[in-house]
């Protein structure tokens, strides 16, 4: 999720997908990218310019599963949270038939 | 005959969507550079299978390699579909990898297209067939795509490295897709889940879902993880063992997460570094894993889980000329290159706003409205 600080410092999420100049691309994204237990700087790191991307790429656990493969499917989850922990869960409970349909329908506002 | 204008690509990346959407929008491409600098340069065996497996389904199509394979000229032919086809799927990659491009391309055929893959069903880089059936045929059906024709049966489970899995797919072809307003991901009503064990005992099976129901526990009770434990020739060459997990929410969406673990493949590392071998993690970790996954999928937010935003968005872009605003979690990188293809070869721009509340991102775009101009035909 794109937060409060990413937003400001990138304001402009078509921007960054197409290019400033709207022609190629200038940014790409970084594949490595964890997300973060407390989206803290998310927007931040989520885009990075063309020849960082590769700099992160050596030492991955992925052997072989470069950031160049044409891969739809979607790895990178980062440090998985305790699901196992109550807490953590209620943190989604609206998201779910067994949570508060209220406030849950207060995300299609 | 007039001459051709070759759009000029390089590199091996979104070599699936290039060859798509080259064929979609009948603009020819030349790539190259194609790994010219690494150790085995040029195309991979998965890619020529690719493209053959395009020619399967095309006709008077023009593909041109060069010896070393870092460079393709490829003019697009026309999308025949048609029933009775083959493919033997190259094991460097799974069958999930050959079906994604496919299941598009088969609805802008000539013909309605019914044909059977042969090779590793369930592998951990691409969604598996087991993903592909719970989740992806949906997200087609909610752009029109009728449900009758539309289909993946699986006869036989195969895992790498030997493969020998086979499926049947048949898809629908349809004169256009529909644009969608698709905004609301609801609240997750049920999870349904596939599990399978070839070669290998079914214990695995039932730790993973095991596993997996002790997660969900604390959220909803109406979890279902279905087994299948194969022998003979429907387990295919090679052991192992998978899951696959589905979240249906009550506003009609399918978010996904799977994975498989292959026990006769060998890791590079493991080659270089016998001694070493790390221990296999236990198949209970396993559906922990898969079920936490799904679990940040739904915390993520979105109608579609993030392997298959690129594909909601390749189907956007495709409708007839209408607006379609679809709502998805954070955008993935593989999502994103599909943008920019998708901007190259049909010059459909998305506006991309983030949804501060909700944390999601909320795309608009106008369709191609790009006909099925080989439906037409016949």
């Amino acid at each position: 999720p794109l937060k409060e600080k990413g937003r400001k410092k990138n304001p402009n999420l078509k921007q960054l997908v197409y290019g400033a100049s709207g022609s190629s691309a200038t940014a790409v994204v970084d594949e490595n990218h964890e997300s973060s237990d407390d989206d803290e700087g998310d927007g931040e790191d989520f885009f990075m310019p063309k020849g960082e991307q590769s700099k992160n790429l050596g030492g991955g656990s992925d052997v072989g599963y470069a950031n160049s493969e044409d891969c739809s499917k979607f790895v990178n989850y980062g440090k998985l949270k305790d699901w196992k922990e109550k807490k953590v869960c209620e943190s989604i409970r609206n998201r779910f038939t067994t949570g508060n349909w209220d406030e849950a329908g207060l995300r299609n506002k | 005959m007039g001459k051709t204008n070759y759009k000029q690509l390089k590199g091996s990346q979104s070599f699936r969507q290039r060859l798509l959407l080259s064929t979609l929008s009948r603009k020819a491409i030349t790539i190259k550079e194609i790994r010219a600098d690494e150790t085995i340069p040029g195309l991979r065996t998965h890619e020529m299978s690719l493209l053959r497996l395009f020619e399967t389904v095309c006709d008077d199509g023009v593909v041109e390699v060069n010896e070393t394979g870092t460079q393709l000229k490829y003019k697009p032919g026309t999308i025949m579909g048609g029933k009775n086809l083959v493919h033997n799927c190259a094991l460097s990659r799974s069958i999930g990898y050959y079906v994604e491009p496919l299941l598009v391309l088969g609805l802008f055929a000539k013909k309605p297209l019914s044909i059977r893959l042969k090779g590793i069903t369930n592998d951990p880089r691409d969604p598996s067939v087991d993903t592909i059936r719970s989740t992806t045929l949906h997200i087609l059906k909610r752009f029109g795509v009728p449900s009758e024709g539309l289909e993946l049966k699986i006869e036989a489970r195969g895992v790498a490295p030997n493969g020998g899995g086979e499926v049947l797919l048949t898809v629908p072809n349809v004169p256009k897709l529909t644009s969608v307003e698709w905004m609301d991901e609801g609240m997750v009503k049920r999870i349904r889940g596939q599990t399978f064990s070839a070669k290998v005992s079914v214990d695995f099976e039932h730790s993973m879902r095991y596993a997996a129901r002790g997660i969900f526990n604390n959220l909803l009770p109406d979890v279902h993880i279905f087994q299948s434990h194969v022998s003979g020739l429907e387990a295919g060459k090679s052991p192992g063992y998978g899951i696959s997990l589905v979240a249906e929410t009550n506003s009609g969406c399918y978010i996904s997460a799977d994975t498989t673990v292959s026990l006769g493949r060998i890791e590079e590392t493991e080659e270089l570094d016998a001694e070493e071998k790390p221990e296999r993690k236990p198949a209970a970790d396993t559906g922990d894993e898969v079920a936490s996954w799904l679990l940040q999928e739904v915390e993520k937010g979105g109608v579609v889980d993030s392997t298959h935003q690129g594909l909601l968005f390749t189907l956007c872009a495709l409708c007839q000329q209408d607006v379609s605003k679809v709502r998805v979690g954070t955008l993935a990188p593989y999502a994103v290159e599909t943008l920019r293809n998708i901007k190259e070869f049909l010059e459909v721009t998305f506006d991309i706003k983030p949804d501060p509340s909700t944390g999601t991102v909320i795309l608009t775009c106008v369709g191609s409205g790009l006909p099925n101009l080989n439906r037409k035909l016949s």
